[in-house]
């Protein structure tokens, strides 16, 4: 330890010997810039930066480098001593060209010029006495703290205290001296300072530094606002020579300063000594490249600290000023004591603004755009604000502007255990908002457009039932008309055919032969339009689905033997044989009687009327629960061709004889269907020129649907 | 009254050639257009028979069979329906509301009269 103090020793007095050597030098030598320029320097008490020597004279890095700076540059420096907020007074009303050691702050910006190259990087650290037992941040709780006024250290603490809900008594003092005085006899619990100033006196005050470090920062020569750009230029451009030489004056001044033993007064011996001990300090060369080496590495962990500090300082911010959440805090009765700086922006207020308002009619309209009214929530809230720990509400922009906030509440107590004040976090959830509120509208519109489909089945369902009835009535109306049509085309039919048959019988008086045969004409035709009326009116009927079956009970036998004899008039006239083959079993059957007669009749009918000679034969049986009935002929036949023609509607074999032999040409057609209706079948064999045969198979029991 | 029939029908020409017919005969006709006419007149006149269309405006000829039914001095006047073909379906009908017979249009002039004698009391023929 002995020899280190040694050592130091003759280093400062080597520095100090190179200096004033070089200050000489400087001073024989004419500067480039000849032209002297009066520069005033406003000085103040921050040792070691800048500060009065003991001798009165400005010393202190600063001063070193501003006056390397003005010596090189052939200025004429004039010191004008002061507070520092005089300082900074005189560097605003222009009494002064610069100002040393300010902190470059936006703010300051506004109203100060600045170099580029800093000075120096210091940060603020918080001393305090020895076992004090202030470790961090937290520890400072109410404590009183010194600090120098209008300083940046004031203002950074100032936040940083805040941010920690801190309740520290900040004593605002005119100079750093003052603040460790005031520590020192027990004034105040810790002060505030530059790390350089505390790193030279702490120690000589019998404080220590504590661990709560904060706020780095560069400093800088400050000129007032637009003036002195030359000097800040030239300032500029000497400091990044300064700072690239490890020998220059730069480094020498802080080594000097910031060592622990500076000594302002050298002893009187030590000048007459001074030759010769500078060639034995000569010889500790080495030592000095050893002790610069120490320098750098010091200036080393320097920077690493400070990056380290910048980093979590950084962090920080974004944590607490800068999250991307609004704080917010209020009192009992409503009024905002905090709000960081995001809620700041969100809303729009600054600080000053928004601090002591009410947040109802501020950041909290009285009522919502969904009319909910917003004032008894607040008094909820506020009455129990445990109740209300999250609670979705609009709020309102400076600007009026709408915003759906969801707050999660918090309770903060006082000493007392009561209620002091709500810590509300918000979280901007507009778009959530008013995601929630397109999904709430389109699922509003589907289940509209749902109502409106199942409203339209419905219309469509009784439309449906509109139409089912009016087919229903169309039906009946189809039945009605065919009933009418039967009767009123059969009406004047009726008197033709009555009135012609009186005239033939001459009941109304004697004809002459040509009357007679033309009447028995005129009482044909009209016998085949009847015929013509009913086919039609059947086949209507039929295809309407409309013919009824009127089921009884009778003798198949007498059937057949009945319409057989109807034929026979005709077959006899042209000279045919009518055979007659019912075997002895065929009893009695079970249908529409009327309606088998007709296809019986029908059958008879078109076999005489097709056959010229030869004979037709009627045969009937007894088969597997059904009657076969069968017409024979030996007519004319039907060709193979005609035979899948031959039951439909409107279909009469070999036109040419449609005029020789009379029909509808439904006769066929007719039957079929009927016997179809009464679940029997129809079929025909056939041979051209030799003949036909019709059967029919018929069920014994129930013939017929009905 | 013997040998008097009672034509209730609304078609003229169709009247006609029955009451020519049947005086051929040596029938008196009274004849009458509805149904309503057709009961007052059968009430008055009380005739041997009396033959009704079914297709008749407003009251029809079940109706009308009906009503006469309910008439005892009218117990012993057969009512005879002369009605269309296509009106087959309705046989049972005309039978069960009270008709005695059924002859189908157009009539048979060569029959009509036969077919109506049918249905008259022999003895009083």
């Amino acid at each position: 330890m002995t020899s280190d103090r040694g050592k130091k020793h003759y280093f400062y007095l080597f520095l100090y010997l190179s200096i004033s050597f070089f200050t000489h030098l400087y001073s024989v030598i004419p500067s480039a810039q000849a032209a002297e320029k009066t520069v005033r320097v406003g000085i103040y008490e921050n040792a070691p930066k800048v500060f009065t020597s003991e001798s009165g004279k400005p010393s202190g890095i600063f001063i070193d480098i501003i006056e390397s700076i003005a010596k090189d540059e052939g200025w004429r420096l004039q010191y004008v001593p002061g507070t520092w907020g005089e300082g900074l007074d005189r560097l605003i009303k222009g009494e002064i060209d610069l100002m040393p050691d300010v902190v470059h702050t936006s703010d300051r910006e506004n109203i100060y010029s600045f170099h580029k190259v800093p000075v120096l990087t210091s940060w603020f650290q918080v001393y305090a006495r020895k076992g004090s037992g202030i470790k961090s941040i937290l520890d400072l709780h109410g404590k009183r703290i010194t600090v120098l006024e209008r300083s940046v250290q004031q203002e950074a603490f100032t936040r940083l205290a805040e941010s920690f809900e801190l309740k520290s008594i900040i004593i605002p003092l005119p100079d750093y001296q003052t603040i460790f005085e005031r520590i020192v006899n027990g004034e105040a619990d810790a002060a505030i300072t530059n790390r350089f100033h505390g790193l030279v006196h702490a120690k000589k005050y019998g404080l220590e530094d504590t661990a709560i470090i904060f706020y780095p920062s560069e400093l800088y020569f400050a000129a007032p606002k637009g003036a002195n750009k030359n000097l800040l230029i030239a300032i500029d451009r000497h400091l990044t020579i300064l700072k690239k030489n490890p020998q220059s004056i730069y480094y020498d001044s802080l080594k000097r300063w910031t060592s622990e033993d500076i000594q302002f007064k050298l002893p009187a011996w030590t000048k007459t000594i001074g030759m010769i001990t500078g060639i034995i300090l000569l010889t500790s060369l080495a030592v000095s490249i050893f002790l610069k080496h120490q320098v750098k590495k010091r200036i080393r962990e320097i920077n690493e600290m400070n990056e380290m500090l910048r980093a979590s300082e950084k962090k920080y911010r974004e944590l607490v000023m800068s999250a991307n959440s609004i704080i917010l805090r209020w009192t009992r009765d409503g009024r905002i004591t905090f709000l960081n700086e995001f809620g700041q922006r969100f809303f729009g207020y600054t600080e000053k603004e928004i601090l002591g308002r009410h947040v109802v009619g501020t950041i909290v309209p009285e009522t919502e755009s969904t009319g909910r009214d917003l004032r008894p929530l607040m008094e909820d809230i506020l009455a129990d604000p445990k109740k209300i720990e999250r609670n979705i509400n609009e709020n309102m922009r400076r600007n009026g502007e709408l915003v759906w906030i969801e707050w999660t509440n918090k309770i903060v107590l006082d000493e007392q255990n009561q209620i002091k004040e709500i810590m509300s976090i918000g979280l901007d959830i507009t778009d959530r908002k008013h995601a929630e509120e397109e999904i709430h509208s389109l699922h509003n519109d589907l289940q509209r457009h749902a109502e409106n489909l199942e409203k339209r089945v419905q219309e469509r369902t009784a439309e449906l039932a509109v139409a089912k009835e009016k087919a229903e009535s169309a039906d009946r109306l189809k039945s009605a008309f065919l009933a009418t049509m039967s009767h009123e085309l059969r009406t004047p039919l009726n008197s033709i055919i009555g009135f012609t048959g009186i005239m033939i019988k001459e009941l109304a008086g004697p004809l002459n032969q040509e009357q007679h045969k033309q009447l028995g004409m005129v009482q044909n035709s009209s016998r085949h339009l009847l015929a013509l009326i009913n086919d039609v009116l059947d086949i209507s009927k039929i295809e309407a689905g409309q013919l009824d079956l009127f089921l009884s009970s009778f003798e198949l036998r007498q059937s057949i033997e009945a319409m057989t004899s109807l034929v026979s008039p005709l077959a006899e006239k042209k000279g045919l044989d009518l055979k007659v083959e019912i075997a002895n079993d065929v009893e009695r059957v079970t249908t529409d009687q009327r309606r088998l007669e007709q296809i019986i009749l029908n059958l008879l009918n078109n076999a005489v009327k097709f056959t010229e000679t030869g004979y037709v034969a009627v045969s009937c049986e007894r088969g597997n629960g059904e009657y076969i009935l069968s017409v024979t002929d030996t007519g004319i036949g039907i060709g193979e061709e005609e035979i899948p023609k031959l039951f439909h509607p409107f279909h009469q074999v070999d036109t040419g004889l449609a005029r020789k032999h009379e029909g509808t040409g439904l006769g066929l057609s007719i039957c079929r269907k009927l016997i179809n209706i009464m679940s029997g079948s129809i079929d025909v064999r056939s041979q051209m020129g030799q003949g036909s045969t019709f059967t029919i198979r018929l069920p014994i029991e129930k013939g017929g649907s009905v | 009254m013997k040998n008097t029939l009672l034509i209730i029908e609304d078609n003229q020409q169709n009247f006609y050639m029955m009451q020519f017919l049947l005086e051929k005969n040596g029938f008196n006709i009274i004849g009458a257009e509805n149904g309503r006419d057709g009961i007052a007149k059968a009430l008055l006149h009380r005739p041997q028979a009396i033959l009704l269309d079914i297709q008749l405006p407003e009251m029809d000829g079940y109706a009308v069979a009906a009503e006469l039914k309910k008439h005892s001095e009218l117990n012993e006047v057969p009512i005879i329906a002369v009605t269309s073909y296509a009106m087959m379906g309705d046989r049972d009908r005309i039978i069960a509301a009270g008709a005695t017979g059924y002859i189908e249009k157009p009539i048979n002039p060569d029959t009509f009269v036969s077919q109506i004698k049918e249905y008259l009391p022999k003895k009083s023929y």
